[in-house]
């Protein structure tokens, strides 16, 4: 087909609300790259990530009529269902097989810099950040470990962890823009 | 609260990026319904993350859509089959004679099985209703020795009954002081008949009075004076003119009542 249409988001949600085909083929080949790349970043083995965006997908059909357009946008909502699909997976059996050396209970793998394979998406940005800042949003948001565990694990009072990963925040947003 | 500062402390990029609990995010989102300038930052950040994921965005490989479009056409249909399943009637179908013999002996077992299982069934419950049973009972022999303890102190000779009648304070509260004027020791019991609910930081005090001087004679707990036991022990008096009844702090007050007289009865 030539011709391209483009959705407002709010019909776009209409649309996946009746269960329309197209609509869902529309979101598909919109946003399956994004949530592909993030997805990517968490889960390295490539047919993990292939099972992961499947279930990503199948799961925004099932739950569309559970987004709030209220609590933000709906990238915004299919992007954490990836990205805890994908922090779910890394916690199965399946990913830890395919992982060369498994961590110790508790602990976590010290993220390791791969540009080249990770310098692309969120990762590109990320890479720009100070280590330590770069370090706490690893751990958090692509590792998916709770503030406590952060805390914890870093020997650093949980306060100073989140306000750490609140300045990352703040300088990630700037580098967005 | 200053939202500009509130907007600032990096709460937003985590609400949108997932990394709050489930109590900051119910705050965050509540906070976004109350102040626009907060749901436009949100969405400002969002809009950033979105363009910056989908700008350099790798494909993922062809097959999988059609893995997907499977997967969701499975749920869809698994969900109709579902439906038509129920208003599908047993098929008929003639069957020989040993297969009636078969159903016949399954259709005893189901039978034998089900009678099994509705004996042990109702063998539990009269255990458990014995077991209940014996624990009121037992509740009940508990109650009963207690009243036939205060049915014989009442009826000793020398108990001496002393009816306490409300004051202009408070005109229907009426209490009893038994003592025991025979026995060495001079035991002294309070009937509560009708007293007020005290507030939480008042408790009903007890006085005899001998010469116009109070005795202190004991603090009645605020649950007794709900629950209304018979009798209730309170503090011996050797010699006494009249008892009395005020209502104290907590825990009483040591020398001479502070507070209100609400019963009062003499000898």
């Amino acid at each position: 087909m030539n011709t391209k249409v483009t959705y407002e988001e709010q019909d776009l949600v209409a649309l996946l609300r009746q269960k329309d085909d197209s609509g869902f083929t529309y979101l598909y080949e919109h946003y399956s790259g994004a949530l592909y790349g993030v997805i990517k970043q968490i889960v390295t083995d490539m047919e993990l990530a292939n099972d992961v965006l499947q279930e990503t997908f199948v799961n925004i059909w099932r739950k569309i009529d559970s987004y709030d357009a209220g609590k933000g946008r709906l990238f915004t909502w299919m992007l954490n269902i990836a990205r805890n699909a994908a922090i779910d997976k890394t916690r199965s059996k399946s990913f830890q097989q395919s992982l060369k050396h498994t961590p110790i209970d508790g602990e976590f793998v010290q993220p390791s810099v791969k540009p080249g394979i990770d310098d692309f998406g969120l990762k590109r940005v990320v890479y720009k950040l100070k280590e330590e800042h770069r370090m706490l949003i690893e751990l958090s948001y692509f590792q998916g470990f709770t503030h406590e565990q952060i805390a914890k694990s870093l020997n650093m009072p949980l306060g100073t962890v989140k306000t750490r990963i609140r300045s990352a925040l703040i300088q990630l947003k700037a580098l967005l823009s | 609260m200053n939202i500009k500062e509130y907007i600032s402390t990096g709460i937003v990029e985590s609400y949108v990026m997932g990394l709050m609990t489930g109590a900051e995010r119910e705050e965050f989102e509540a906070l976004c319904q109350q102040h626009h300038e907060i749901a436009t930052a949100r969405n400002a950040f969002e809009t950033a993350l979105e363009e910056q994921l989908l700008k350099d965005a790798p494909a993922p490989p062809a097959f999988l859509k059609r893995k997907i479009d499977d997967a969701i056409a499975n749920i869809n249909n698994n969900k109709v089959l579902e439906t038509e399943e129920v208003r599908e009637e047993t098929p008929v179908r003639s069957i020989g004679i040993w297969k009636w013999v078969a159903a016949a002996s399954l259709v005893l077992m189901a039978g034998s099985v089900y009678l099994a299982i509705n004996t042990n069934n109702k063998y539990k419950d009269l255990q458990q209703a014995n077991l209940t049973l014996e624990q009121e009972m037992a509740q009940s022999k508990e109650q009963l020795a207690l009243y036939k303890a205060d049915a014989e102190m009442l009826q000793k000779p020398g108990m001496k009954m002393v009816g306490m009648k409300g004051t202009s304070m408070s005109p229907h509260s009426y209490t009893t002081v038994l003592w025991d004027t025979t026995g060495a020791t001079k035991d002294v019991y309070l009937l509560v008949n009708n007293l007020p609910q005290p507030a939480s930081d008042k408790q009903y005090q007890l006085w005899a009075l001998l010469d116009g001087k109070p005795i202190d004679l004991g603090m009645i707990e605020n649950a007794d004076v709900r629950q209304k036991p018979l009798l209730y022990r309170m503090k011996n008096v050797q010699n006494a003119q009249a008892f009395a009844i005020t209502l104290e702090p907590t825990g009483g007050s040591k020398n001479a009542p502070t507070g209100d007289m609400y019963v009062m009865g003499q000898l």
